[in-house]
């Protein structure tokens, strides 16, 4: 009786707590269908008032959404695909060979997760600068194509697969790199669901360095095309709660995928196998 | 997994066509086309500043140069088309950035040479930045003062870099309805603060229980964008006779924060606590006054077009001319890179010369901006003289200074003056002069010189 007293208690805070995450979510949502008036309004009501779409028609107008929004998702996804190979890569090395001076490389790789990007960012922009790459979308992928956090999930990841497999998918005739395409990769996939997640949202919001990088308008990413709605004396926002809106989508259904490995994932990088 | 991959990997190629397809016009590419008529038969604009178009610019081969602006794209776009129109052969390519991190971004395009804006906006706050990449306009400064009397105040060594467009400043609002029901008329506009207060009382509502319900001034979240002018009424300048120090906690400024603090505690026209800004409470036609400039006529027609408001000039203490009425700002003209290439910097020359000598282009500057006119022919301009800023400010706009190019800290630290005194209890001299000591050291490091001393009337 007392665990049942327990455990519905326990589901009322998790209910109350995930109801305060969720609120601000379906507000922001529900008033995207608002007039600015009604947004700034005192008396504020969850459901618009009066209803309407002008928000979502005219966010063309504020800047090319859907241009931002498609070169946010090709910088997104290709990032993501890449971190997620050179990870894989890096963590198979790492967890699976053994060699000299293999730890050191690994704390390496630890200590680049402890430097914070903004320390980092002025002699990025100068070397990025000296190379050339301003306006290019090189610029963005180069500096996160090799994640310090992907490497070390996937390393985890890697080493609770059975050496045994290992050695007899090599006995049977696969070379190394059969035998990382066709063997590990496929063991990996929680691992991979995880950094998936984690990467794509981070380049989605990213905001300083694409917008220090790019300067035509027509290879900006839609976190930048966001602050447009942010002016000088005032902010539209009925029009950025609308971008802001179906700016998430993506977000959304990536986490939809990669969902049910994701947990599974997570776990796996935080013990070792 | 494999297929997996294959979707994804097959995705950022087709992505990849989408995304980089069609791109932007970097400078690099010239769309323009050859021009070889020089002579086009138009005639010369301007008064003092004049624009001959029938010239060739670039000796006539294609161009293009890049235009960073934040903001209001469509209207910076259509004067470069009206450029573009007269030199086929040039190509600006307007670029619009977020206001937020614009300051950031720019310094660092601009030590790009060729490949940064040839022409950007400015925001004069930051002219401490943009100083040393800006190029000083090829016109005579004579005939741009002529133009521009406020083009007087930016002289720089003997040089203009940049000057104003367009001039605002602070008036107040007033809910047309509300004073009806208040039973004001047109002859209570008030001219002194005496009768500022008289009028805002009677704007003021409570409930049964003392409850404000409707105040006669709000300037809730607008405390540090009121005091700062308010001073010159109460007897200093905002910066001390040599331009590089702050009298933020000097006897005006300490009266004139006296004075907004009384409106709340003595006189109860408003309240700290009724609502957390004036210009929401003013939407929501809860407060039937504020203080705020003349970029809020666009903020109410998109926030709040049903509210029927008129304006009228800050008050003065005995109704009589002041000193000074107020601060005013200007909208600056754009500035010219100087590390671009000749041909591009000949260009941008020749825009600016075209950007201020052109009626059609100011005109559309103030009337979409909501500017007083900063050449002063078009003052009486019909399209303009009947804005509210011109009805309102127009008159005696020669009777409001210019602090100078003044860095944000002053704001900034007297926003935190504000809310410590109203909200945090903190004595109000302690405060300002907490303030006054952080915008000296920050001052000091921008090596700031206030232009008060150009004011025409300074030395009265």
């Amino acid at each position: 009786m007392k665990h049942k007293v327990l455990k519905t208690a326990l589901y009322v805070v998790l209910a109350l707590v995930g109801v305060i995450t969720v609120f601000p979510f379906v507000w922001m949502v529900l008033s995207s269908f608002k007039t600015n008036g009604e947004i700034q309004s005192i008396v504020q009501t969850l459901l618009p008032q009066e209803p309407t779409v002008d928000n979502y028609m005219n966010l063309q107008q504020t800047f090319d959404f859907l241009r931002y929004f498609m070169n946010s998702i090709f910088i997104a996804v290709a990032v993501t695909v890449l971190v997620i190979y050179t990870s894989c890569l890096c963590g198979y090395v790492l967890g699976k060979y053994q060699f000299k001076g293999k730890n050191i490389i690994f704390g390496f790789v630890m200590m680049t997760m402890m430097v914070p990007w903004s320390v980092t960012i002025i002699p990025r922009y100068t070397m990025f600068m000296e190379a050339g790459l301003q306006d290019t979308y090189i610029s963005l992928i180069l500096p996160v194509m090799v994640s310090g956090f992907g490497i070390f999930m996937m390393k985890q990841n890697m080493e609770s697969i059975p050496d045994e497999l290992i050695e007899a998918a090599r006995m049977d005739g696969s070379n190394e790199f059969q035998t990382f395409h066709k063997l590990v990769l496929p063991l990996c996939k929680n691992g991979i669901s995880a950094i998936a997640i984690f990467q794509f949202l981070w380049v989605w919001e990213d905001y300083l360095w694409p917008y220090l990088m790019i300067d035509s308008e027509g290879k900006q990413l839609l976190a930048v095309g966001l602050t447009l709605f942010n002016g000088r004396y005032s902010t539209d926002y009925g029009g950025l709660f609308a971008a802001t809106t179906i700016s998430i989508l993506p977000v959304i259904i990536v986490y939809v995928i990669f969902q049910k490995r994701f947990v599974a994932g997570v776990a796996a990088g935080a013990v070792k196998g | 997994m494999k297929r997996f991959f294959s979707f994804c990997l097959a995705l950022v190629l087709v992505l990849s066509l989408a995304g980089c397809s069609g791109g932007g016009n970097g400078s690099g590419t010239s769309q323009g086309v050859q021009d070889t008529q020089a002579d086009k038969g138009l005639e010369i604009m301007g008064d003092n500043v004049t624009y001959d178009p029938n010239h060739l610019v670039n000796d006539g081969a294609p161009i293009t140069i890049d235009w960073w602006v934040w903001a209001t794209e469509d209207m910076f776009r259509s004067i470069a088309e009206a450029y573009q129109e007269i030199h086929p052969n040039v190509t600006i390519n307007v670029i619009n950035n977020p206001w937020d991190g614009f300051f950031t971004k720019l310094p660092l395009a601009l030590q790009r040479d060729e490949e940064g804006p040839t022409l950007f906006n400015i925001h004069n706050s930051y002219e401490h930045l943009l100083l040393n990449y800006i190029e000083p306009y090829d016109i005579s400064t004579d005939d741009l003062i002529a133009d521009y009397p406020s083009a007087s105040t930016h002289l720089m060594d003997g040089n203009i870099y940049y000057m104003d467009y367009g001039l605002s400043t602070g008036m107040f609002y007033y809910n047309k309805d509300l004073w009806a029901e208040a039973g004001l008329t047109d002859d209570d506009i008030p001219k002194t603060w005496d009768e500022f207060i008289e009028v805002a009382q009677k704007l003021t509502k409570f409930d049964e229980n003392g409850n404000m319900i409707q105040a006669g001034y709000n300037y809730n979240n607008y405390f540090n964008s009121t005091v700062i002018g308010l001073n010159y009424q109460f007897g200093d300048n905002l910066f001390s006779a040599d331009g590089k120090e702050s009298l933020v906690d000097g006897d005006g400024m300490k009266d004139a924060a006296s004075f907004l603090i009384d409106l709340y505690e003595k006189y109860h026209v408003g309240d700290k606590d009724f609502g957390t800004n004036y210009d929401q409470s003013f939407y929501q036609g809860q407060s039937a006054m504020v203080f705020a400039w003349g970029f809020f006529v666009g903020n109410l027609a998109t926030n709040a077009p049903d509210i029927n408001y008129g304006t009228f000039e800050i008050p003065t203490q005995d109704g009589k001319t002041p000193y000074a009425y107020y601060r005013y700002n200007g909208e600056s003209t754009p500035g010219i890179n100087k590390n671009a290439t000749d041909a591009q910097k000949e260009v941008a020359q020749d825009f600016i010369r075209f950007f201020l000598a052109s009626d059609d282009v100011q005109i559309k500057l103030s009337q979409d901006g909501g500017l007083i006119p900063a050449k002063s022919s078009l003052m009486e301009a019909p399209e303009l003289k009947d804005t509210p800023i011109v009805k309102t400010v127009g008159p005696h706009i020669d009777r409001y200074i210019w602090p100078g190019a003044m860095p944000s800290t002053v704001e900034n630290n007297l926003k935190i003056a504000g809310e410590d005194i109203l909200y945090n209890g903190k004595d109000a001299d302690d405060a300002l002069k907490t303030a006054a000591d952080t915008i000296d050291i920050d001052l000091a490091n921008a090596d700031f010189t206030s232009s008060e001393s150009l004011y025409a009337y300074y030395e009265e």
